[in-house]
């Protein structure tokens, strides 16, 4: 499969506190990767990091091969291509659904305004929201919120899109629907890589699974493998502690 | 002049509406006019100082223009002090005496006037501005850079506007401010509302008749900013409640063409 990211010796520190530590992996075209591990093991790091969101210390990360650290690249265009989805929503607030969803295509990918509106709807549609174009993010609950901010995420076409834990910051009974939206996109064979504590979720939509400990990978396999036979310790005993909870 | 003042006071403030009625109705056009021009400039001015001072500076941009933004910030940060730092009427004083004597200038009367108010304005809305644009989460900046928008951009479309609702209070305070503070223009010659009413008062030695007038007159000038901005606010806010297209598929929501915001988030209808 076409490779479209890789991660090479990645690390970050901030300041003398080392989070990412010797960091390596790639997602082929299609491929559903999922990011497990306890909290404060450099999941969103890693993620920020990918986006560009936070500047890696040392290490490489490439898109079809190219680097994008190197210093002419044009990182805006290449965030465009890399959707991402946060855990806070993040939905602009000075603007309503639709306006969420068209602003980027039409002001930076430069979409005339009919087609961006046309395909800011089919996303919408796609996630449930089409109905609530004319709503300010505030008036939403936190399930809408967020699947908006995936039609956003969608509108911008990616190649890949990242989540970071999508529905952590949701009530119980909201989890269900923003899920299985992602579960649909899985499904299509979107590219993606999900940052979730969601363990049933990670083993029924993942291509693979990562789990990361304490700044690095600490086991990589099929959703079978590591949620059936993991073979470190560290990842047994997170998902002993977390079946048991 | 024939000076038969009636004796009582309603009497003698009629007259001297009658009279002089027009000018004070002039001192408060100038005073108002004066106030919202400056404040507009003002605030133009402060949005572009406060963004300068909120841009951080990023060590992996080349020297020189670290250095410019170094420089840039420096100079406004003494325009800042200096202007918040010191009163307006002297400000006034000042200015329009030292262009003249230092520079040669002989500034028109109207041009000091909107120069000083607008630079004043502008000190005291830079920090606003400053505070402004800190007080949109971090979260609506990397939702706009994850999306692809450059920094410039994601401050014109995203934290811009959400700093210009935030700090609206302010730019009404700012306003009242200087439709009160524009009387220290009267130092440099301003034919403004307090000029005109002292020049009233002075023909006649009425000066409680003549302040009685310039009083109601500058509180229904407040009072009317006060409330139109108000109605701008709730304008920028839009309309409290949404109309749903059809219906939300996933969450249920079936029935309802109109949710009213009253309602908690978290709460489904059913
Ligand atoms: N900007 C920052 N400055 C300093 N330390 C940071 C910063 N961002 C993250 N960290 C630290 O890096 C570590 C990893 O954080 P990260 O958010 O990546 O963890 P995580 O795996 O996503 O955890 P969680 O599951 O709680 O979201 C934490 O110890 C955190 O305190
Ligand atoms: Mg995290």
């Amino acid at each position: 499969m076409e490779n479209i990211l890789t991660v090479t010796h990645l690390q970050k520190d901030f300041g003398t506190h080392k989070v990412l530590r010797d960091i390596d992996f790639s997602v082929s075209k299609g491929d559903v990767v999922s990011i497990i591990g306890s909290s404060g093991s450099g999941k969103s790091t890693l993620l920020r990091c990918i986006n560009l969101l936070e500047t890696p210390t040392s290490g490489d990360i490439l898109f079809h091969g190219a680097s994008v650290l190197s210093s002419g690249i044009d990182v805006p265009s290449y965030r465009a291509k890399v959707g991402m989805v946060f855990q806070s929503f993040n939905l602009f607030d000075n603007m309503n659904v639709l306006e969420n969803c068209m602003i980027s295509p039409v002001k930076i990918l430069k979409v005339p305004k009919a087609e961006a509106r046309e395909r800011a709807m089919h996303y919408l549609d796609r996630v449930g929201m089409a109905s609530y174009i004319n709503a300010k993010p505030r008036y939403l609950s936190g399930g809408q919120k967020q699947r908006v901010a995936i039609a956003r995420a969608l509108a911008i076409q990616p190649e890949i899109l990242l989540f970071d834990e999508p529905t952590s910051a949701l009530d119980p009974q909201m989890v269900g629907e923003v899920l299985q939206v992602i579960g649909k996109l899985a499904e299509e064979g979107r590219t993606m890589v999900i940052v979730t504590h969601e363990m049933t979720f990670a083993r029924d939509v993942s291509s693979r699974v990562i789990f990361m400990d304490d700044g690095i990978i600490c086991e990589e396999g099929t959703p079978q493998k590591i949620f059936t036979s993991p073979e470190k310790e560290p990842t047994k005993a997170f998902l002993e502690r977390f079946w048991n909870r | 002049m024939t000076t038969s003042l009636p004796s009582d006071f309603w009497g003698r403030v009629l007259f001297i509406l009658q009279r002089y009625g027009t000018s004070y109705l002039k001192g408060a056009g100038t005073t108002l006019l004066i106030s919202i021009v400056s404040t507009i400039i003002g605030c133009i001015i402060g949005f572009g100082v406060g963004v300068v001072q909120y841009i951080p500076i990023d060590k992996r941009s080349p020297w020189y223009k670290r250095a410019l933004l170094r420089v840039a910030k420096v100079i406004m940060k003494v325009y800042v002090e200096v202007f918040r730092g010191t009163p307006m009427m002297v400000q006034s004083m000042f200015i329009y005496y030292g262009a003249s004597q230092l520079l040669g200038i002989n500034m028109s009367m109207w041009f000091a006037a909107f120069f000083i108010v607008s630079i004043n304005t502008g000190a005291y809305m830079a920090e606003t501005v400053r505070g402004g644009i800190l007080s949109v989460d971090i979260g609506q900046t990397e939702g706009a850079l994850a999306v692809g928008m450059s920094p410039l951009r994601a401050m014109n479309y995203v934290l811009i506007p959400q700093a210009l609702r935030n700090i609206m209070p302010q730019i009404g305070n700012n306003l009242i401010i200087n439709i009160k503070d524009t009387c220290v223009l009267s130092v440099i010659g301003t034919v403004e509302l307090f000029f005109s009413a002292k020049s009233v008062a002075g023909t006649y030695y009425t000066y409680f008749e003549s302040m009685t007038i310039a009083m109601v007159l500058y509180l229904t000038m407040t009072i009317a900013a006060s409330k139109l901005l108000r109605l701008w606010e709730k304008k920028m806010d839009g309309p409290a409640t949404y109309d749903l297209a059809t219906t939300d598929t996933l969450a249920f929501t079936s029935g309802l063409l109109n949710i009213s915001t009253k309602r908690p988030a978290n709460e489904r209808p059913l």
